[in-house]
């Protein structure tokens, strides 16, 4: 008798502490990020070629291969020595520019970042990315509710995806 | 040896412009890269950067692995004056954030 009591005392005893702890973890904030990060565009992030990517992220769209759009990639351009950290930039004559994603066709997630620009804010816009191999980067511009394309080949000695 | 590195913004007016860039400090690990043990390091980088200027929200910027570590971003915003507070936040895909604040010299 006294043993069956036991036997449930234990049980009732380590449900209380595992669901005790599952409480503490929830609210310490540890399951806080998925929430919050609920808008980054994973599937976008996560597709491993240039059109399901662009597919996840824009959706069905009609893509404008256009050179209004001015895009450097390296320094000295279209040549990059080190692939963990190669400069990009984009300038523009177009207005109204809603969103600029950068691509790098053959790493294995293409999807190098994506702008949202406010009206207030505006172009060149600079930064560094990682680039694992010889490769094409795209730079896709939403301006006007149009999507503009341009893309550069770019030569790097030492393969930066590590 | 680590080497202590803090997230810096710097904002300067130029041609009536506001020119604005950031130098996070953060080693943006893809989830494929090994350390000198040969084990995988997870994942950790920066997924989400948010910058406003004197509360009004005017960039977003979403990062995927592909971004370089320390990552430096360069952009204008139009207008501006001295005196203008523009304010940085980031987030990456563990929850870590941070914040950065500077005044338009």
């Amino acid at each position: 008798m006294t043993k069956q009591i036991d036997k449930d005392r234990r049980r009732v005893l380590k449900k209380t502490i595992s669901a005790s702890t599952l409480a503490l973890v929830a609210s310490s904030g540890l399951l806080l990020p998925q929430r919050l990060l609920a808008h980054w565009p994973k599937d976008a992030f996560t597709a491993e070629t240039v059109e399901d990517a662009l597919l996840a992220l824009l959706g069905e769209a009609e893509i404008v291969d256009d050179e209004t759009v001015s895009f450097k990639v390296g320094a000295p351009p279209s040549y990059a020595v080190n692939g963990a950290a190669v400069p990009v930039e984009v300038r523009s004559e177009l207005k109204n520019i809603e969103r600029i994603s950068i691509l790098v066709e053959k790493n294995p997630f293409p999807l190098a970042m994506t702008v949202e620009l406010n009206a207030d804010a505006k172009l060149p816009f600079k930064s560094m990315i990682k680039i694992a191999e010889d490769t094409n980067v795209i730079a896709v511009v939403r301006a006007d509710s149009q999507l503009y394309r341009t893309s550069r080949f770019v030569e790097v000695d030492i393969g930066g995806c590590a | 040896m680590t080497i202590v590195t803090r997230d810096r913004i710097r904002a300067k007016l130029k041609e009536g412009d506001t020119s604005v860039r950031i130098l996070l400090a953060h080693p943006m690990h893809t989830g494929r890269g090994k350390n000198e043990l040969g084990l995988l390091v997870p994942a950790e980088f920066i997924q989400d950067i948010r910058c406003w200027r004197n509360d009004r929200e005017v960039l977003t910027i979403k990062c995927g692995t592909a971004t370089a570590a320390n990552p430096y971003f360069s952009f204008q915003l139009a207008g501006g004056k001295q005196g203008d507070r523009i304010a940085i936040r980031w987030v990456d895909n563990l929850g870590a954030k941070g914040t950065v604040e500077t005044v338009v010299k």
